[in-house]
């Protein structure tokens, strides 16, 4: 099979696509992209299918060689793409020929670039998922959870003929800040908070800490105070926002770990969450909260508009 | 027979109440209690499969724990409502069979796992403290991790890590101060009144009593984990040799 050539694997790049699923009763990780807005929109440029494995580039550095011709989308935060040398405007589809050297800078704006190949990145399954998820050991270009390194290769379909290359309408193109507001749905746990540490939480802005990866994005702020006793590890979903002994909140993503036992205040918005992933560590953080259907409503509208 | 009926009167007033929390867009925790009870595991292990099964249109992943269940659902097939009273209806199914069982009871839930063990001090970097600690000698360390079945009381943390409880109160140890970034596979760790085996090298902030050759986790090996939630484990104790003996037949 055909494919492209790691030159360099930049800061952290990582083949994802939606998740390992199904196996969380065993402790497996579920991974996939932390900004799956845009990744599913790299997909929609090519007419792949929404889970079609794709590369999530944090904060650039990664360059690749194409051994093949076929077409590619680039979505997600602006990190200078080049191609030989040309700069790209990201949030578009292109041809790329046998040869051409990918090369991602520094972000522009954003965070992580999303970089999809026509029929996703055939890179084997493990568990039913080609998902990087490095604390698991699990998925990546041999199986075993590495992110991508010079030398491995990222086997892809050849394509005959050249297609359309596409753009997404200004419009729908994302506005990203350093700056962003998560809504907050509320938990299970929230009777046991003090009404100040409530107040904290919605009057205060936490910045983004360098802390921050894959499992877990750790903000700095004015504390907020942890309810004392111990409780026991149980599941832990997507967004959940936990307050440890020294009351600076972890917002839980993509690649938590599957069991946890700190208090949590609710979960975030996955869309903010998206939203977030496309912060860099110094950004500004509030909380806004939503209601249960609300947020639902928002989500139904999200996951229609990629026909999932 | 006799045992069967008075457990099952004596335990009826003590059936757990099923109390529903949002847990996100499309999560639903499903808590029975605070409390760390031996007769949850299988409890819940049954409660679980039969939501599979019954719910498989709206439901998509249960994670058990210590006395919950995680349920992740689809969001546009059911309102959370309905999904409530749908799961109530199946916890009222399932009977509250508790009966304390003994190691010869072949009624004993779940599958029994003898993990043998080697507690030489080169594998067991945090012995010595251990000891200071509870005050023990090695030997009555080993009888007392070694001499009783142990619980699967929860899979998480990585893949394949089973929380094993109740260790005797003899051995209770907190956990360390600082987690270690290195703990080998097949690390065995006590914490509290837990157990585990460490299924991969990764961070770790149990105190590490010994290794033990079995895999514990094998994406390619059905099933992938060494056990299940609810099964029970005996740990028996190898020598050095007997390790490496293990280890050799392990890799072939």
């Amino acid at each position: 099979m055909t494919g492209f050539r790691v030159i360099k694997g930049g800061i952290l790049s990582l083949i994802q696509d939606s998740g390992r699923l199904g196996f969380q009763h065993l402790g497996v990780t579920r991974g996939g992209p932390l900004d799956a807005n845009s990744a599913y929109w790299a997909n929609r440029l090519l007419d792949n299918v929404p889970d079609a494995a794709v590369i999530e580039v944090t904060a650039g550095g990664l360059e690749l060689e194409s051994r093949t011709q076929t077409m590619v989308a680039i979505t997600g935060g602006d990190l200078n793409l080049t191609v030989n040398g040309e700069p790209q405007i990201p949030w578009r589809s292109f041809w790329v020929r046998q040869g051409d050297r990918l090369k991602f800078g520094t972000p522009r704006y954003g965070f992580r670039a999303y970089l999809a190949v026509s029929g996703g990145f055939q890179t084997p399954e493990v568990l039913g998922s080609r998902s990087t998820v490095m604390r698991d050991h699990l998925g990546g270009v041999n199986g075993n959870g590495e992110p991508l390194q010079a030398g491995d290769e990222l086997p892809c379909k050849h394509l005959i003929h050249e297609t359309l290359s596409r753009q997404i309408p200004q419009s729908y193109l994302p506005q990203w800040t350093n700056e962003v507001v998560l809504h907050v749905i509320p938990g299970y746990q929230q009777h046991h908070f003090s009404k100040d540490a409530w107040q904290t939480l919605w009057q205060s802005e936490f910045t983004l800490s360098t802390d921050s990866n894959r499992q877990g994005a750790r903000l700095h702020g004015p504390e907020i105070e942890a309810p004392s006793g111990s409780f026991l590890s149980e599941g832990v979903s997507y967004g959940a926002i936990q307050i440890p002994p020294d009351g600076q909140p972890i917002i839980m993503l993509e690649d938590r770990q599957t069991l946890g036992g700190y208090p949590k205040l609710g979960n975030i918005l996955p869309l903010d969450g998206f939203e977030l992933a496309q912060c860099a560590p110094g950004a500004k953080v509030r909380f806004q909260p939503i209601s249960l259907a609300e947020a639902q409503q928002q989500m139904r509208r999200y996951l229609r508009f990629f026909g999932l | 027979m006799t045992n069967l009926v008075t457990t099952a009167q004596e335990t009826e007033l003590a059936a757990p109440v099923a109390e529903f929390c949002n847990a996100g867009v499309d999560a639903l925790l499903v808590k029975f209690g605070d409390e760390i009870d031996a007769c949850m595991p299988s409890y819940l292990a049954s409660i679980r499969e039969r939501v599979l099964n019954q719910l498989a249109d709206v439901v998509n992943e249960v994670v058990p724990a210590y006395a919950s269940l995680l349920v992740y659902y689809e969001p546009r097939n059911v309102r959370v409502y309905d999904l409530q009273l749908a799961l109530q209806g199946i916890i009222d199914e399932v009977p509250w069979l508790c009966s304390p069982w003994s190691a010869e009871d072949a009624n004993a839930p779940g599958k029994l796992v003898t993990v043998p063990v080697c507690y030489d001090p080169t594998m067991a970097p945090d012995l010595e403290r251990v000891l200071q600690h509870t005050g023990l000698t090695a030997e009555e360390l080993i009888a007392a991790h070694s001499g009783q079945q142990l619980q699967v009381y929860a899979l998480g943390f990585a893949p394949g890590f089973a929380y094993l409880g109740s260790l005797p109160d003899a051995l209770k140890v907190p956990r360390l101060d600082a987690p270690r970034t290195h703990v080998p596979a097949g690390s065995v760790g006590i914490a509290e009144r837990q157990s585990a085996v460490y299924p991969q090298d990764s961070p770790g902030g149990w105190n590490i009593i010994g290794r033990s050759p079995v895999q514990w986790f094998d994406p390619k090996r059905t099933p992938m984990t060494a056990v299940q939630v609810g099964d029970r484990i005996q740990f028996k104790a190898i020598t050095l040799s007997e390790y490496q003996a293990y280890a050799e037949q392990g890799a072939q």
